[in-house]
Formats: structure tokens, sequence, C-alpha cells
């Protein structure tokens, strides 16, 4: 059965096959090593202290030194060769990840939380990676189990066949008690979890918790979590105990029965004194290899329904229609809407940007969003089309159309780095006119290191209005032929506004602009603003002119 | 306060104060700790039982083989099986008594570090002790926790097991102990070449992979904005490097624990070895018998596995160690002085007289501020950037001290009501908005403990928000902030008004708390912070000129001056720097 999970799976195991065969020849030294250490006591036992004989010590701890380093040599590149199967299968399928997400078609991240996409891209590669990692181990097991096993039948059948018999059940019996702990175990983690999820939230919030002065009812609530978790653990940890203790008892039990055998084997001299000690130290060291072998299943279990999750994304269809034509040059900048719809056959937007111009359209929320995401090409229109210099957008390539038209929407990320380096990403040319007509040069002064500033994750360090100065910066120095801005000073102040508005359009002199906002500072140096009501443009005008006419655009605009 | 404190970092407990703050935390579960450690240790002591037992069967064998009179199989035998049951018996309750006694310690000293760091003054907080004690709160706790749950007992039961074997094998014959003792130099030895290095790797590891998380966070997280700035190839490349980066500290760190192990082969062969020869010698000599050396050969096999996993659990407890000093530090910080006597503020009333401010020396960011809002009024503060009106209302709302000047609320001045009435009588809503993980109705009786479901909903009525909350899927139930429900940033602004108004504060100033919300959320926002501030004086940091349209009064700051001052209409009629702006806002000019 091939589901798209199994084939990345499989996939990814073919990947790094030759490091894994690799991997898996050393573990089998390895364990074949650790298997042989009790059988090796056992004949000095009987080869030199039954006998007393001084050469047949020193030839058996040669052998015994041989076979220490055989295992250690054979374990270290046993684990860095799984590690590097692991690795390989890691850094595979997060470069594909990050290829299929950042794809100019976009639609990976259809019906996926930010938050659940970056689990995918960490915790559940990391599951298909430890597969991988796992390969040599199991196969070692496998070997180290076969080594014992030989080594047990031929001191003697009887024996071997109690121990080769009588560890799985034992091991099939330590499953069966850990299967509540398994289930208390789930519960307690939620639990601790939660305790450690509320610390950190309210740590977070202190600001807010100190501004209305509930630092005393957040010092409670904490303490009853904490509480909870404490009572979940202690009970997870008797669980556990139980659990161990339990193991520990069967185990010891199963060595009295080895003991019984093996001594009622060795009274009858069907087996000599150093076997029944190998014997006994073989039934301890079986234990190991039989656990892995068990957990095994699981490991292979989890790696799947990672791998699930991953092919999901990899393999989601495109969220638009892509063509591969490259925008004629020069681009003239003429931005065209026709008939464009959320729904076939639904009211239908009609607007020309003119080149050279700035238009203001103003919009609610939602037919705002749907726009913007047209215009970005984040999904297509249900009906109608869109059209740069007269070619409709799905003849082009996406990414091409981007380099003629950037939308930045007023929430736009920033990234890790510093300053400087957002800005001067994208930029085309010299950003300074850019930086200084956005207002964002203050930005820089207000900060410890200036443009050097590290910005933290997504602009989270700075302040929401120096995280949209900088935002509109960065698009500004882009300079698009195109360019569409959503509410790109919300979080400014009134005064900064105004003078935004003014350099804005200074900087965009020969260029399009499309400003997307009911901010009246920025309507006002617009060429033209269209009204959007219920799917279709309900009035057009200058700012002015609408204010005087457009009652509804008065209170949209000024209320 | 002890350890080093500089300015920025929040302090950091020395290794002995953490030693005093841990014998500190057991002292009251004295009883309890003697207890565990007893059952631990009588628990590794029957498990030493087994080695010579075995060592009587294979006597029993051999006196057998040779045709010497024997006892019966069945006494060892037996004997084993009760090992067995009753070790089983006192680990199971050993364990458990160990993971009571350290998991009570590790929740009093979690509860104490909320509780510490929680009464921070907020000035501390600002000074960039922020992201510290964040990654305090969740990096140290979670190193402590994990320490105690999984290396604590593990390292007890550990040193138990070694303690006893050579107890045991002592009891055996001295010199076998002396030949096992031969190990001892290599372990130290690499137990001190890994430890030196491996606290550096870790360290290495947990940067870089926050630094690849981080990479992750912004190019998945922001996938849209790489798009639409075809900025895919740099952060793939920038994906790639951070990846690479993990992997390779991650193989530094695998050729370290192998090169660990390796070592610590050579020191149980030589252990292994050494019993061997020492029984050889002694079985021939006649001082002992097969079945002692035997006994002795498998005591030292079995500590394989407790001394690699002690040695090997080394560094976690030290890192724990570190993270402990982390969190001692925090709690050991002395909460800011309270007066004596605090005073109630009278009325809602807000005066400042003179209130100069500089955050460094000879860089003033406020010059001589006078304000007087009577009771009940409504402010709104307008001016650009830098103007100083964040550092105004964080010194009006006492979180901040100002270098120069006073300010009074109720005619009492801020130093002598206190922080804890003081956030009672005045409220700061800041920009920062943050919607605490768990149910709307818990994030709202954070405000007010007490209040009824009945006094949510109005308080969300009276934010208009109540209808967006009877929209989510379990209504006040729903499970919102990181993990839950997603808010919009208008939603959470809303929220945060609606818990001002279950806190219901003679005074409430608000900064930048319509910001960020688009234009058409910011409008309804104003609505929302205009029906919250009903009833109570306030000063609001006016984004939108509508805001300060309204308010009873305006204040107009230019370079941490008060350069205007009055109403909306007189201002306006004035002709000076606001009736610019409002003549730009309008368009009308």
């Amino acid at each position: 059965m091939t589901t798209p999970g199994s084939a990345v799976l499989r996939g990814s195991l073919r990947l790094t096959r030759r490091r894994l065969v690799v991997g898996s020849l050393f573990g089998i030294g390895y364990q074949g090593g650790e298997a042989l250490v009790p059988v090796l006591i056992g004949v000095v036992i009987d080869r030199a202290v039954a006998t007393g004989d001084a050469g047949g010590l020193a030839l058996w701890l040669g052998v015994l030194a041989a076979t220490f380093l055989v295992l250690s040599l054979s374990w270290r590149f046993s684990a860095r060769y799984s590690m590097y199967a692991a690795v390989e299968v890691e850094r595979d399928l997060r470069m594909r990840l990050g290829r299929r997400i950042l794809d100019p078609r976009g639609g990976a991240e259809a019906g996926h939380l930010p938050g659940a996409m970056i689990s995918i891209a960490t915790s559940d590669v990391r599951y298909v990676a430890g597969v991988a990692d796992m390969v040599p181990r199991a196969v070692a097991a496998v070997v180290g189990v076969t080594v014992a096993s030989v080594a047990l039948l031929t001191m003697s059948v009887p024996l071997g066949l109690l121990v080769l018999l009588g560890t799985p059940p034992l091991l099939f019996l330590s499953q069966l008690v850990s299967r509540p702990l398994e289930r208390r175990s789930a519960a307690q983690q939620e639990e601790a979890a939660q305790a450690a999820g509320v610390a950190a939230d309210l740590v977070r919030g202190v600001r807010v918790l100190k501004g209305i002065g509930a630092e005393e009812h957040a010092r409670e609530r904490y303490r009853r979590v904490s509480r909870r978790s404490l009572h979940a653990t202690v009970a997870t940890a008797r669980a556990q105990g139980g659990y161990e203790g339990a193991v520990l008892a069967l185990n010891g039990l199963f060595l009295a029965l080895v003991a019984l055998v093996g001594g009622l084997l060795a009274l009858h001299g069907s087996i000599t004194v150093g076997e029944l000690v190998s014997a006994v130290g073989l039934a301890q060291f079986l234990a190991g290899p039989m656990q892995s072998a068990g957990d095994i299943a699981a490991v292979w279990a989890i790696g799947r329904a990672s791998a699930v999750r991953i092919a999901g994304v990899l393999e989601a269809p495109w969220a638009i229609a892509a063509g591969e034509t490259i925008p004629a040059e020069p681009v003239r900048g003429e931005l065209r809407l026709e008939s464009v719809a959320e729904v076939p056959g639904g009211p239908g937007v009609d607007l020309v940007a003119v080149p050279g111009t700035v238009l203001g359209v103003v919009a609610d929320p939602p037919a705002a969003a749907a726009l913007l995401a047209w215009l970005g090409r984040e999904r297509d229109p249900g009906g109608g089309r869109l059209l740069l210099d007269g070619r409709p957008f799905a003849d082009l390539d996406p990414d091409a159309l981007r380099g003629a038209v950037l939308v930045s929407a007023h929430d736009a990320d920033l990234f890790g780095g510093t300053l400087h380096e957002n800005l001067t990403a994208v930029a085309a040319g010299d950003p300074s006119g850019a930086i200084a007509a956005a207002a964002a040069d203050t930005v820089a002064a207000a900060l410890p290191a200036g443009h050097d500033t590290a910005v933290a994750e997504r602009g989270s360090s700075l302040s929401g209005g120096q995280r949209q100065r900088v935002a509109l910066a960065r698009a500004l120095a882009a300079h698009t032929p195109v360019l569409v801005l959503h509410d790109p000073t919300t979080a400014v102040d009134t005064v900064t506004e105004a003078r935004i508005a003014e350099s804005l359009r200074e900087l965009r002199a020969d260029r399009t602009t499309v400003l997307l906002t009911s901010s009246p500072a920025l309507l006002a140096v617009a060429d033209s603003v269209v009204v959007l009501r219920e799917g279709r443009v309900a009035a057009t005008g200058t700012h002015s002119a609408l204010l005087r006419d457009d009652a509804a655009y008065r209170a949209t605009v000024l209320s | 306060m002890t350890g080093t404190a500089n300015t920025a970092i929040l302090p950091v407990a020395t290794p002995a104060r953490v030693r005093r703050a841990i014998a500190e935390l057991i002292r009251p579960r004295r009883a309890q700790a003697l207890v565990a450690l007893l059952t631990l240790a009588a628990s590794a002591a029957i498990s030493l039982l087994t080695a010579p037992l075995l060592g009587r069967v294979v006597d029993l064998a051999v006196a057998t083989q040779r045709g010497e009179p024997t006892g019966s199989l069945a006494t060892p035998v037996l004997s084993l099986a009760g090992v067995a049951l009753v070790q089983g018996a006192l680990a199971a309750l050993g364990f458990v008594l160990v993971a009571r006694l350290g998991e009570s310690v590790l929740a009093s000293l979690r509860e104490d570090f909320v509780d510490h760091a929680l009464r921070l003054p907020l000035a501390r907080i600002e000074q960039g002790g922020s992201g510290d004690l964040t990654s305090r709160v969740t990096d140290d706790v979670s190193t402590v926790s994990e320490a105690v749950r999984t290396a604590f007992p593990e390292v007890a039961r550990s040193a138990l097991v070694i303690g006893l074997t050579l107890v045991g094998l002592l009891a055996l014959d001295w010199r076998f102990a002396v030949a096992a003792l031969l190990a001892v130099p290599v372990q130290a030895w690499t137990a001190r070449w890994y430890v030196r290095r491996s606290g550096a790797i870790y360290a290495e590891e947990r940067i870089l992979t926050a630094v690849e998380h981080q990479q992750l966070l912004d190019s998945v997280g922001g996938a849209r904005t790489v798009r639409a700035f075809r900025l895919a190839d740099p952060h793939l490349a920038a994906i790639r490097t951070r990846v690479d980066a993990v992997i390779d500290v991650a193989m530094r760190l695998l050729r370290l624990h192998t090169r660990f192990f390796g070592r610590l082969n050579v020191a149980e062969f030589i252990g292994l070895a050494a019993v061997l020869v020492a029984g050889f010698l002694l079985v021939r000599s006649g001082t002992a018998t097969i079945g002692e050396a035997s006994a002795a050969a498998l005591y030292f096999a079995n500590l394989f596995t407790p001394v690699n996993g002690l040695l090997f659990l080394l560094d976690r407890v030290q890192s724990a160690t570190a993270g402990l000093g982390r969190l001692v530090g925090v709690v050991d910080m002395e909460p800011p002085a309270e007066p004596l006597d605090p005073v109630r503020a009278g009325d809602g009333s807000v005066k400042a007289v003179g209130v100069g401010h500089s955050y460094t020396d000879g860089h003033d960011v406020l010059h001589g501020v006078d304000l007087d809002v009577p009771h009940g009024a409504h402010v709104a503060l307008v001016g650009a950037s830098g103007a100083g009106k964040t550092t105004l209302a964080a010194i009006l709302a006492g979180v901040r001290e100002p270098t120069r000047g006073s300010v009074h609320i109720g005619g009492v001045p801020l130093a002598d009501q206190g922080q804890s009435l003081l956030r009672r009588t005045i409220a700061l809503v800041s920009q920062e908005v943050h919607v605490f993980a768990g149910t709307l109705v818990d994030d709202l009786r954070l405000a007010a403990p007490a209040a009824t479901d009945e006094e949510l909903r109005a308080a969300l009525r009276t934010v208009d928000a109540l209808g967006w909350v009877e929209q989510l899927p379990e209504g006040l139930e729903t499970v919102v902030g990181s993990g839950g429900h997603d808010l919009s940033v208008m939603e959470a602004q809303q929220l945060a008004l609606a818990r001002l108004v279950l806190a219901d504060p003679p005074v409430a100033i608000l900064d930048e708390a319509t910001a960020e919300a688009g234009s058409a959320g910011a409008r309804r926002l104003e609505g929302s912070a205009r029906a919250a501030l009903q009833g109570r004086t306030g000063i609001v940091i006016a984004h939108r000129l509508t805001q300060a349209a309204t308010a009873d009064a305006v204040v107009v700051m230019h370079d941490g001056r008060i350069v205007e001052h009055g109403t909306h209409d007189e201002l306006v009629a004035a002709g000076g720097h606001y009736a610019r702006l409002w003549a730009a806002w309008t368009a009308s000019g």
C-alpha cells in the first residue's frame, strides 16, 4: 500500500540507505560483542579460574580485551552512521518543506495554523529522522539476540530454549504492566505542560497584569495549577514506581528460574560451571536487545504518522493558477480589475489604477482582505479577472508578477536580522529615500544600535508603530512599478502619518500606487478614490469631493 | 540580594546559595527525605544478595561435579526468588518516595519563582529583564523539572547501587574491591573530561536550535510576506545554514558521547579483567571459592549500567544546578519597599507638577510637565512619536519614577500609596496585547476573581465584545491565547478593555490601545475605549484625532513639553499646531 505518508517515509530511508547499511554493520559488531562478554566471563571461569591455568587466563583476557575493543569501536561508528543517516533525512525533509511552503504558487499552508506548520517542520521531521536513526539499532538488536541464542543453544538445548522462550513472555508481561502507566503519563504530561504553560504565559503578560493590578490573582491561579500538576505527577510516580518494581521482580524471578534449571543441569554435569555463569549473564543481557526490538514498532508508528502530515504539506494543491509569461518590460503599471468577484456570477469589481497615479480604495475589512489576496496572488477570485498592462494575472509567472506588483499588508512580517538587513533585503538601489518617506529613520534613531539593532522574531521587539514604519519603508524601497499598501499607518501617530502621506506621494510620483485604507490623511493625497460596498464599486471621486457629497463616505472615513 | 547583578540582567544565585536554598526547601520534609533514602538503600542492599546467591549455585555445581557432598539447590534458588520480590517492592516504594519529595520541592520552588517574578517592579522588568525572565520561567524551570523527574532518581539509585556493590565486593574479599577500584581513575578522568566539554556544546546546541526555530518561525510563519517580496531564495539559504549549524553541533555532541562511552569501555575492561585476575589468584591460593570469584565478576558486570548512567547524567545535574541558580536568583530578589502606612487616593483626580525625566543623564525626554486632570475628566495626549507621551503615561501610572517633579492621584503623592494600593487606583492599558492562555472566563477573572458570569457578560457588552464572544464555538468557555482560539488584534484589545472595566479603577490610562487593529477596527475600538472609560478619569494617548475631538481636553506634546492645552474647539480656533493637524486629518485645509 503506498499512501503519501509511507512514500515519504520509504523515500527518506532509500535516500540514506548507504549510511543505514554501514551503521547496521557496525551495530552488528557492537551487539555481537556485548553478547560475547558474559560468554567470555564464563569461559574465563572454566578455563582459568577453575583450572588455575595462567596461560589460559592470559589468552582469554586477551580475547576479552579484543572483544571490548571491537564492541567499543563498533558502537562508536554505528552511532555516528545512524546519526549521519538521520540528519541526512532531516535536512532533506526540512528543505523540501521549506521549498514547498515558500513556493510562489502557495497553497501549502491551507488548513494549517502557523503553529502547526512549524511543528510539522520541526517535530514531525525529527520523528521521521528518528526512524532512520533506529534502523541500524533494530538490525543490531536482532543480531545480538541471534548471537546470544546460538551461544546458549550450543551450551545446552534445554537451557537455551528456556531463556529464548522465556524472555519474550517476560517482555510482554512488562509491557502489560506498563499500559496503565502510559495512559496516566499522558494525562500527567498534559497537566505538567499546563503548569509550565501557565507560568510562562503569566510572566509574559506581566505588564498587562500589573497594568490592572491583577498580580495577586495571577499568583493564586498559578498556585492552584501547580498543585494540580503536583498531584498528577505524584500519581504517575506511583504508577511508575509500581511498574519499575514489577519489572525488577519479574526479571529477578526469571533469573531464579534460570539459576534453578542451569544449576540442575550443572549438578548433573550436562553443562560446565562456566557455562552456568554465561547462561545467567546472557539471560540478563538478552532483555536489552529484545526491548529495543519492541521499541521499534512504536518509533515506526510515530514516524509514519508524522510522515503523513509532512506528505500533506508537500502534496498540497497550488493556491493559484500560474502561467509562465514574464511581464513585458518596461512595465507601465496599469492595474485593471474586470468584474472580479468572490463567487462566480456574484457582484463584481471593475476598476483601473492609472499608471503614475495614486488610487485610494475604501473597503470593509473582508472586502479589503479579499482584494489584497487576489492582488498578491495568494488566491484566485471566484469570477472575473485581474490584468497588468492588459495581461491576465493567470497567464503570468507569479514570482515575476510580484516583481512588478508588490502587495504589502498592514500586518506584513519583519524578519530576523538587523533593521538594516530588513530594509535592504528587497531594496532596488539606495533605500534611504524610502526610509525617510516612511519616517523609519526616527525608528532607527530611537533604537540602541540604530540601523544595526537586531529585530526579534517577526519584529516583536519593535512597537507596533515602529514595526509598521519599517515595513512601509521596506515596501517603498522595492520601487516596484505597482505598489499596493494596506492600512500602512494605523499604528502611526497622526502627526507622522500626515508627513508620511506627503512624502509617499512624492516618492511614488511616476509609478502606480494603490492605497487600501480609510485613513483621511492618506486618502487626501490620492488622485482618486474608489469606494467598494457589497462587492462592487459604489462611488468614485476625489477625497474632498466624496467628503462633500457622500454622507456614507464621510461617516466611514471621519467617524 | 545574592550573586552578581548588573543593571539589566536579573541576578543569578551562587552554587553555595543554591545548596542552601535546596536545604531550606527540604527541611520541612526532613522525615520524608530520610525514609525515602533508607528505602532506596534497603532496596539496593537487597539486590546485592543476588550475586552471592548465584555464586552459591555455582559452588554447589562445582562441589557436585567434584563428587563432594553438597547442600540443596532449593535454598539459594528460593532465596533468589525472595530477593526479587522484596527488591521489587522496596524499589517501587523508594521510587515513589523520592519522586514525591523531588516533585514537592520543585512545586514549591516554581511557585516561589512565579510569585517573585510577578512582584518585580515593572521598571526593573523593562530594564531588559523581560526576555530573561521569560527564558527562566520556560527553559530553566523545564531543565530543572526534567532533572528532578529523570536524572535525580537515577543518580540517587545508581550512586547507592555503586556504593553498596563495593561493600558487597568487600564482604566477599577486600581484594575484589581493590581490583574493581582500578577502574575508578579512568572513570573519574573520563567524567571530568566529559563535563568540561559537554556544558559548552549543550549550551551551543540550545542556542543554535533556538536560532533555527526562529528562522522557521520567520520563514514559515511569514511565508506570505516572503512570497510577496520574492525572498524565497535567501530564506531557503538561511534555513539551510541554520539547519546545517544544528546538525553540525549535534554531530559534535554525538562524537563527544561516543568518545565518552569509548573511554568508559576501557574502564570496564580494566575493572573486569582485574576482578577476574583477582578471582584467579584467590581461587588458586585457596582463599576464595570459584563461586565467590563468579559472584565478584557478576557484581562488576552489573555495575556497567549504573556507572555509565551516573557519569552520563553528571552534565544534566550540572545544567540543572545552573538553572536552579537562575531561579533562586529571582526568588532572592527583594520585593520593592512599600510604605508602612499606605494612604488611599481621595478621588480620581490626577496632578503632575514639574515632571521631568531622563533615561540617560543630560538627555531629558520630559521637561517640567504640569498637568491637572479633574476627577472624571477625559484627556487626550496628542503628539508625534518621541514627543514623550508614553514616558509621561508610565510616570502618571506610577510605573516609572520621574527624575524630577511629582505626581498626585486624588491629592495623595504616588509614593505614599504603595504599589499594591496604587494598582487598584490607576490602571494602565498598554499597547502590548496579551491574551492569557485558558478560557475567556479565566482571562477576565484575572481582573476580578469574584465576578459572576453575568458581570463578565456585562463588561464584554460595555466594550462591544459580547457579540463576537457569543459567536465563539464555546462562548465564554472558549479556550483562547497561545494554543487556543486565535483572537484578532481588535478582539484582544477589547478583551484588555473588558478587564479594565472589571478591575474598575477610578483612573485609567490608555496607551496606544487602538493601534494595529486596522482602520476599521481602530474606529470600533475607540467606541469600546470610550465606553470603558465611562465613570472614571481617563488619559488616552490618541492616535486618531477623532479620539481627541471627543475628549474633554486635548494636550499637545512636542519634544517632551506640553505645547498646547485646551478643548478641541479652542485648539482648532487657536490655529496652532493642533489646528494644522486637524486640517490635514479632515482634508479641509
